[in-house]
């Protein structure tokens, strides 16, 4: 027989960018008072920047939309929160056996996972969040491509990349798929190239297409400049082996003894920046290659929830084939387990 | 047995922890092979997951949820050669190749090998590669096709694979497979021993020699032992150590550094030089032959116990501690983390949904419809992609040595061949290949001139190798190509009929309609040819097609429908992926006359291509309205029963001749429609009473009319004796004639106009009725 370890399996998901918002103003105070070491790292490397402190903005009577969420201020709050929330996993009754996130979680699975110190960390997450102080580059836009039940539909995604080849035949157009977020698109671009495509996309749920406040055209060429300015600001020395497997955005396994950090370096300041993030590959190499127990979505926000529902309905994981299928599954004995969600949160904590 | 799979499992354990670790006389580095250490962790893992998933299926087999243990433990080293190759080099690969597909998994973000390879144990629909029909290695993505390997009846095609690289490239065809490609095959040392193995390498070999590119990786993992037969010591390296235009190259398989660093000199021979290589790999057999194979009744313990310490894995923790790469405990982490990882993977696997009903499983038998793609000039289907347009004057050329001809009546020799002349014209990618198919035109001029008009890289004449030819043929289907091979004589294609049935008849049904190889095999056939040649050039079975799921057989019996099916057969390969076999009577090849000579009865007009229909037919045909006797026939026995309809039309008797001609599918409806209107039913089959196709209308014609209310037609048939083809005027001894056919004719009719008298007679006293039956 194997010997199976008695705990249970999870894979941690860390959450992206537009997951800090007016419910989650007080996250690290309310629910991290104790970790005081998180944020003074933080705040003392956002100090030497001339930042305002993340303490500051987590402690602010009001939520200010353009200051909570630019991203200098937003990345290095939201993985204050998320690897605040990572500490508080129950380790004793959790194993981690890999580690994924969307979009900037990618910044935020690296160092959860131990490929970057502390130190390295905020150096990384800060730098990339403060690339756009000089002006965001393009814009970002989501739109959905399931039904009301969460079954993706193929025929829509073959109209919206035949309509994203048109756009893109207007010269001064450019816009690509920027995530695959299991049942959205989102897509980035330039102005006249989102607009265009807004055009083409009907109107859906009263609010879709959707663009996204402060968001650049992030995973797409035209952040090219942007990842050759990053190397040039960070050093490969950065990085590390990983202490736990992360899954990137292409579906790559990063295994803690085989990991070249240059290769990773690489990837998550060039082709991580540039190209498509599937967060969708993530979360089926997550479920195929690990099967876990448990898939555990780090706070701050609950908003990937859906969005790894989707995957798991996608294929059939479970048995789950829509979104009740999923709903009632939840209830009875959940598989996501959403840290910013209070219930769920409950189950992942170490109760003492 | 099974205790044997635990120990091996923890012996490795034990023995890294203790340092009781088997030596090598290799002083290779990773650094000196041109690999760093990540990279040398990154393949000892893929080796660590392959036998874990060996082991895995051992353990899921005891619960009944995994229906193959056929592994690769022993064979892990070709992680190391996977490495060396890019994945969009075709991989034809044999069955302990676990960690080869594992490896080049890893050079395609986002795979997931271990949960495919767990679905694929458990049989589950969702296995992506064969959609839960078999345990196949295989992947779309990873360029692997799958296919089984266990008698090494894929490197034929393998070998034609690695021709069609550079033919593409010389014909300026868009192909499968990029340019600069190359083909790896593997296999063991046992499966050398097939005439596949022989015939597939001696056509490379044959080829290299004389300079045409052959980029190909043999690659030979010698364990010494098939089964239970040893090989002799030394056999792999006597045999192909000095084969001319063959490079041989030795590595220690249980040595990734000394694997990796052949696999790149063989990668840059087939890659730079375009030269094949044969790559011998000494491995190690572990675990057995299969899960079920009690391997100490026929091997010493000792010897098992030799093999087991010799374990790849246990190589490759030796190299990690010795190059200070990973600590044993750390060794031991990968492993034990891995085995956990797989195990749980598993549980999830085995919960996957099954096949459930006939329809699923035989869903992929027949390919799928290539997808249409619209562009907004033109509707044109993916196929066609490699047609083009033939205006008249380019056709002028193209016929300019018949141009006295063309307007003239012709035979199905001729109407064949410029068909054909015209096929190739307009499909850029079809290729032809066979035994002197070339300049001299054929046995039977039905190539004549195509290698003249489109030169010798689309008529490629081949070494007397059935199997070769098969196996080029489905190489070049798997890169884009529709090939039309030439088998000289319907005897011969025995010798080769595997490559068919086991290969390409398979190859969508194991790849869920993910692979196909379209393709028509011309088949000269058949009897009549007035005593020449013999059984050999008279061969009139063709039963060894007729029950391979999804083939088509066109056998035309004249030259306008040979035209007609000829270009019905090139548009289902080309848009319905379909394989065909063509088979040609070779007695009507010239046959010009029906009745009488110079009647020409049996010639016709070529109808050019921009006046042919359309529309793809698959119906029989139908001579004559007689609703007394229908006769069910084809090709020389068409011919034959034409003959027998005018005798029989003289004598008073209303006949109508059915030619099937698509002998698989029958045209079940058109026939059923025919016969039910008739009262007397003679089947005519110039085939072996046995197994021949009137079994099959037999029983058709019984079990349609049993399912209807309808009366059953009085039915006989005339078939060939069960019969070899003898020399001479012996010949007609044993097949059917056209005044046999009036005979069985008659005799049908008598016992029917027997049955009526009989019928009319009822009250008659019994012994009257005795006296009218016994005076037959």
């Amino acid at each position: 027989m194997n010997i199976i370890s008695q705990k249970r399996r999870a894979v941690v998901i860390c959450p992206g960018r537009g997951t800090y918002n007016k419910e989650e103003l007080g996250y690290l105070q309310r629910l991290h008072a104790d970790k005081t070491e998180i944020v003074s790292v933080v705040d003392q490397y956002r100090q030497s920047k001339g930042q305002i402190s993340i303490k500051e903005l987590d402690g602010m009577a009001q939520f200010n939309m353009r200051q909570h969420t630019s991203g200098e201020n937003a990345s290095a709050l939201i993985y204050a929160c998320a690897l605040a929330d990572f500490q508080s996993i129950d380790r004793n009754e959790y194993d981690i056996v890999a580690v994924t996130g969307n979009s900037m979680g990618w910044y935020i699975a690296l160092a959860v996972a131990g490929a970057l110190d502390a130190q390295a960390s905020i150096e990384l997450i800060n730098t990339m969040g403060s690339m756009m102080t000089d002006g965001v580059v393009g814009g970002q836009m989501i739109y959905p491509i399931t039904d009301d039940q969460w079954r993706e539909n193929g025929e829509t995604v073959t109209q919206i990349k035949q309509w994203l080849v048109e756009v893109n035949q207007v010269k001064t157009n450019e816009v690509y798929i920027s995530i695959y977020l299991g049942g959205y698109l989102v897509f980035g671009g330039n102005k006249s190239g989102l607009k265009a495509l807004e055009q083409k996309l009907p109107i859906v749920q009263d609010r879709y297409p959707m663009n996204l406040f402060n968001h650049a055209a992030f995973h797409t060429p035209l952040l090219n400049d942007i990842s050759l300015k990053a190397k040039s600001l960070l050093s490969t020395e950065l990085f590390e082996s990983p202490k736990i497997p992360l899954i990137d955005g292409l579906g790559q396994i990063w295994q803690p003894y085989s990991c070249d950090t240059n290769k990773l370096y690489d990837y998550t300041l060039g082709t991580q920046v540039t190209d498509a993030y599937n967060f969708s590959k993530a979360i089926e190499v997550a479920i195929k290659e690990y099967a876990p127990d448990k898939l555990i979505i780090l706070g701050p926000g609950a908003t990937l929830g859906g969005a790894v529902a989707q995957c798991l309905i996608k294929h059939n994981w479970l048995g789950l084939s829509e979104k009740s299928d999923f709903i009632a599954k939840q209830k009875a004995d959940p598989f996501i387990l959403a840290m910013g969600i209070e219930e769920q949160r409950k189950e992942v904590i170490n109760k003492k | 047995m099974s205790d044997r799979n635990q120990l091996v499992k923890e012996n490795f354990i034990n023995f890294v922890r203790s340092g009781n670790l088997p030596t090598s006389n290799s002083s290779l580095t990773p650094a000196a092979v041109g690999l760093n250490a990540p990279e040398v962790i990154d393949l000892f893992e893929t080796q660590v997951m392959s036998r874990h998933l060996d082991l895995q299926s051992r353990v899921m087999q005891k619960k009944g949820q995994s229906f193959y243990t056929i592994g690769s433990s022993g064979h892990e080293g070709n992680a190391a050669y996977a490495k060396a190759f890019r994945p969009s080099d075709m991989a034809f690969l044999h069955y302990r190749s676990g960690a080869f597909v594992i490896q080049r998994s890893k050079q395609i973000a986002g795979q997931t090998p271990i949960y495919d390879m767990l679905l694929s144990f458990s049989a589950s629909k969702d296995d992506p590669i064969s959609g839960g029909r078999h345990k196949v290695l295989g992947s779309k993505t990873l360029s692997i096709p799958p296919q089984t390997s266990t008698i090494a009846s894929h490197l034929p095609k393998a070998m034609g694979a690695a021709f069609s690289v550079d033919l593409a490239k010389r014909l300026n065809i868009e192909a499968q497979m990029p340019n600069d490609s190359i083909v790896v095959c593997n296999f063991g040392d046992a499966s050398s021993n097939h005439s596949t193995t022989q015939g597939a390498i001696n056509s490379t070999a044959w080829a290299a020699y004389q300079s045409i590119p052959m980029p190909i990786v043999y690659i030979c993992e010698d364990n010494g032992i098939g089964i239970s037969t040893s090989t002799p010591t030394g056999w792999i390296a006597a045999n192909y150590q000095n084969r001319a235009g063959i490079n041989y190259l030795y590595c220690d398989g249980l040595n990734l550094l000394d694997t990796y660093q052949k696999a790149k000199q063989a990668e840059h021979i087939a890659r730079k030089l375009r030269k094949p290589v044969f790559l011998h790999m000494r491995t190690v057999r572990i675990l057995g032959h299969a899960g079920s194979d009690a391997e100490f009744v026929y091997r010493k313990m000792s010897d098992i116990e030799a093999g087991e310490f010799q374990d790849p894995l246990l190589h490759s923790a030796r190299i990690l501690l010795e190059n200070n790469i990973l600590n044993a405990e750390q060794i031991i982490d990968i492993y034990t983390s891995v085995e956990n990882r797989v195990a749980q993977v598993a549980e999830a696997a085995a919960a996957k949904p099954k096949l459930e009903t006939a329809e699923q499983v035989m869903a992929s038998i027949v390919p799928p419809v290539r997808a249409s793609t619209n562009t907004s000039t033109n509707t044109s289907t993916n196929a066609s992609k490699h047609q083009v347009t033939v205006d008249d004057s380019q056709r002028q050329t193209l016929f300019a040595h018949e141009k006295h001809n063309i307007s003239k009546r012709q035979h199905l020799a001729k109407l064949l061949n410029w068909a054909m002349l015209d096929l190739m014209a307009e499909h850029q990618n079809i290729v032809m290949c066979g035994e002197d198919i070339g300049k001299k035109g054929g046995v039977y001029n039905v190539t004549a001139k195509l290698c003249d008009r489109f030169g010798e890289n689309r008529v490629i004449n081949t070494l007397l190798d059935e199997q070769s030819i098969l196996g080029t043929a489905i190489g070049l289907a798997h890169n884009g190509f529709l090939p039309i091979p030439e088998i000289q004589f319907l005897a011969y294609v025995h010798n080769a009929e595997d490559q068919i049935r086991g290969e390409a008849a398979t190859l969508s049904f194991f790849s869920n309609g993910q692979y196909t190889n379209p393709m028509i095999i011309r088949i000269a056939g058949l009897a009549y040819q007035k005593g020449f040649g013999g059984h050999f050039h008279n061969d009139n079975s063709f039963a060894v097609f007729r029950d391979i799921p999804g083939l088509i057989i066109a056998c035309p019996s004249n030259g306008a429908d040979a035209v007609e099916m000829m270009r019905s057969c090139v548009k289902l390969a080309q848009e319905q992926q379909r394989i065909i076999v063509f088979l040609e009577p070779i007695a009507l090849y010239m046959t010009k006359d029906l009745h009488e000579e110079g009647d020409g009865l049996w010639t016709a007009d070529y109808v050019p291509p921009k006046e042919a229909k359309a529309e793809v037919n698959q119906k029989i045909s139908v001579f004559g309205e007689g609703k007394e006797l229908c006769i069910v026939t084809y090709a020389n026995g068409y011919f034959l029963a034409r003959q027998a309809e005018k005798i029989l039309a003289e004598q008073g008797v209303n006949c109508r001749v059915i030619d099937l001609r698509w002998l698989a599918p029958l045209d079940e409806k058109g026939i059923i429609e025919q016969v039910s209107q008739c009262e007397n039913v003679l089947i005519v089959d110039e085939c072996r009473q046995t197994g021949s196709i009137s079994e099959a209308l037999m029983t058709l014609i019984h079990e349609a009319h049993a399912a209807s209310d309808k009366k059953t037609p009085n039915m006989s048939r005339i078939t060939a004796q069960d019969s070899f083809i003898p020399l001479g005027a012996a010949a007609n001894q044993v097949l059917p004639s056209a005044s046999g056919i009036v005979d069985a004719a008659k005799a049908l009719l008598q016992r029917k106009l027997q049955g009526k008298v009989q019928g009319k007679l009822q009250g008659i006293s019994s012994e009257i009725k005795h006296t009218l039956a016994s005076s037959k």
